[in-house]
């Protein structure tokens, strides 16, 4: 028995005699010429905190496919987040200042194109005037002569269904016909991929507001907090949007404005920091996505120009007035240009909390076939979390008109007063011509693996692609979240008049359903049957969540 | 209708009210326009549950009555403050707790210095 405590001793010794040496052997080279100091850090909470969410950042950054980016911006919920939500159905009053804010876009109303389109000029007058009687046939056809048949949904009304049918037409075929002319002169048109109602999402985190009333009530609970009752939270923000048409290219638009310019104080926008429930917004929780109308792995990642409807205008109250109307045009402009872009930005690796390292520049159009709004939208950032959102001194740019009017009337299937200046506008968009960059595109992805289609582990690749699909389907989970009873409430946790019953439920036994993170479930089981040959205690398949 | 203190904080162009459980937006809006001349762009409604507590002395647990909240839109470039009605109170309680203050200081002083004599009337003093 002696002999065998020894025995277990020896190597211990021995591991304890050769550290020694070891820290003897050191101790002469112990001593630099300059002194070395570590990093002071901050030990206090929210220094530690902080620490750990920027450590959570840099984990994002690191990971080498866009998919996995966007697994690991869901991973700490696995019921979504609580976002707010950015429909383009309804616009409520007064809406942009908070628009501009949570994008942080800096808008100008412009009566031209800016001065970078002014050398298409001649082409687009050129090309305006072969076109023209063909665009006005169109109108006049499509305004009048199609019956159109759609079953009415609850929320749309039937003259706003009318007017979205009549401007997708026009759209599509304005587009044909613009296209099919300067397919043979300029490249870019001519590779160009085109989307009829593409699915634009995206999703970023906005911080610096006001604290929501239930946050403060969680903090009243703890002493703690009582000092930071009203320390700000990020905000969870999803854009949704379908465009009427979108056109993208293999390349990037030039920027409008040096990138230089972006941090310039002229730009700064106002803070905004009411809570979006008292402009008129509402949450829901859901994954966050960010999708720019296609799938990694395509060739035509960047956005030339997107046709927005705006049959919502129908629908707004009339007390509103005009000048509100055009400001919710507005704020649609720079809701759809920079969710467009954002998802744009994802799918190069940049995320929410990893800021971009070069402008992307998209057009947007608003229209209804009759009245044509026109925005040129350059983004220079897309940080805005609670430590960036003071901090980071960059903004975006939106240029923009009002709407303007392409004709006066139909008379007789004859359009009349086609107004030759917006067909211009139209054109030149198209004329702007996208250019290679010179810089690294994808300076956050990896040299090898950008997509999870280049890994060549097919477990994990076939994992993580179901994995991702399933994300960003936002279909709701197979066990719904845990429910507290109205009764439940009432004489359990607002008054404890039950405590003598056993603690069985998940609020009883400290468990926040909100809080779960995406990988806290049983992974699939493998019978018995398909477990490895010959004895294999493997339960459970691997899964392949990043480690954030 | 009852005009309240705006919760949670509010832009500064909303005005809340708690209203009779029957009124419908329409009525709301009607009321303020035609009788108190005022511009409305929206109103938002939403129904408040009521409290719930255990009743004084009994200790069975009640609810209270659930209120109608109404979210008055005015124009954007209008601005209500809720007036702060007990201003001027307040000075007044200060300046009465301030007299208390001294007083319970002066006493406690008096204690102090006679807690080695406390059969000792106040007038036999140096």
């Amino acid at each position: 028995m002696h002999l065998l405590k020894l025995n277990r001793n020896i190597p211990k010794f021995q591991l304890w005699t050769r550290r020694y040496s070891h820290a003897v052997l050191h101790d002469e080279n112990e001593y630099t010429d300059t002194p070395v100091y570590p990093p002071i850090l901050d030990m206090s909470l929210q220094g530690r905190k902080l620490r750990e969410r920027q450590s959570v950042h840099e984990k994002i950054r690191n990971l080498k496919t866009v998919e996995e980016k966007q697994i690991a911006l869901n991973m700490p919920r696995y019921y979504g987040w609580k976002c707010v939500m950015f429909n383009k159905n309804r616009i409520p009053y007064n809406a942009l200042p908070m628009v501009q804010c949570y994008t942080r876009t800096h808008f100008k109303t412009v009566n031209s194109l800016p001065d970078a389109y002014s050398e298409t000029n001649p082409l687009a007058e050129q090309v305006v005037k072969e076109t023209k009687s063909i665009i006005e046939d169109i109108i006049a056809v499509e305004s009048e002569n199609v019956r159109h048949i759609h079953n009415n949904p609850q929320e749309k009304s039937e003259e706003q269904l009318k007017e979205e049918n009549i401007t997708k037409n026009i759209v599509r075929q304005i587009n044909r016909v613009i296209c099919n002319k300067l397919a043979d002169q300029l490249p870019h048109v001519l590779s160009a991929q085109i989307d009829y109602e593409p699915r634009h999402e995206a999703f970023w985190f906005v911080g610096g507001t006001d604290v929501p009333h239930n946050v403060i009530q969680w903090r009243k609970q703890y002493k703690w907090l009582h000092d930071r009752l009203e320390e700000p939270i990020d905000r969870p923000v999803q854009y949704i949007g379908t465009p009427h048409l979108a056109v993208r290219s293999q390349l990037p638009l030039k920027p409008i404005v040096p990138y230089e310019e972006a941090t310039n104080p002229d730009f700064k926008v106002p803070k905004f920091t009411y809570v979006p429930e008292s402009v008129g917004y509402y949450t829901e929780f859901r994954h966050g996505t960010n999708i720019p109308g296609f799938w990694p792995g395509d060739y035509d990642e960047f956005g030339l120009l997107s046709y927005h409807g705006r049959d919502h205008m129908l629908s707004r109250n009339e007390s509103y007035g005009h000048e509100d109307n055009i400001n919710a045009l507005h704020s649609q402009a720079l809701k759809s240009s920079f969710g467009w872009l954002l998802a744009q930005a994802n799918y190069q690796g940049f995320t929410t909390y990893n800021d971009i390292t070069y402008p992307l520049v998209t057009q947007t159009v608003i229209t209804n076939a009759k009245l044509w709004s026109f925005y040129v939208y350059q983004m220079n950032t897309i940080t805005m979390h609670n430590e960036q959102m003071d901090e980071n001194p960059k903004h975006n740019i939106c240029f923009g008109t009002t709407p303007l009017q392409l004709y006066d009337t139909i008379e007789n299937g004859q359009v009349k007063g086609l107004n030759e200046d917006v067909l211009k506008m139209l054109v030149q968009f198209y004329l702007n011509a996208p250019e290679e960059r010179e810089h690294d595109m994808k300076p956050y992805l990896g040299k090898d693996e950008q997509l999870i289609a280049d890994i060549e582990d097919d477990n994990k690749r076939c994992w993580l692609e179901s994995t991702y699909k399933h994300l960003v389907s936002n279909r709701p989970k197979h066990n719904l979240i845990p429910e507290i009873y109205l009764w439940e409430r009432i004489y359990k946790i607002q008054h404890k008049t039950r405590f003598f019953e056993a603690k069985r439920r998940f609020f009883e036994c400290g468990i926040n359903p909100y809080k779960r993170r995406l990988n806290e479930h049983l992974p699939p089981y493998i019978p018995k049957a398909l477990r490895e040959y010959p004895r294999s205690k493997k339960k459970f398949e691997r899964t392949y969540y990043p480690d954030v | 209708m009852k005009l309240v203190r705006p919760y949670p904080k509010q832009l500064p162009n909303v005005v809340q009210f708690h209203c009779s459980m029957e009124m419908t937006k329409f009525d709301i809006k009607n009321y303020l326009e035609k009788i108190y001349n005022i511009p409305i762009v929206d109103v938002r409604t939403n129904i408040k549950v009521g409290k719930f507590r255990k009743d004084y002395g009994k200790g069975y647990i009640v609810k209270d009555d659930d209120i109608k909240c109404a979210y008055i839109v005015l124009p954007k470039d209008m601005t209500f403050k809720y007036p702060d009605l007990f201003e001027g109170l307040k000075k007044e309680d200060e300046e009465s707790m301030k007299s208390l203050d001294e007083a319970k200081k002066s006493f406690n002083d008096y204690l102090e210095k006679n807690k080695e004599r406390t059969d000792v009337p106040s007038w036999f003093s140096i």
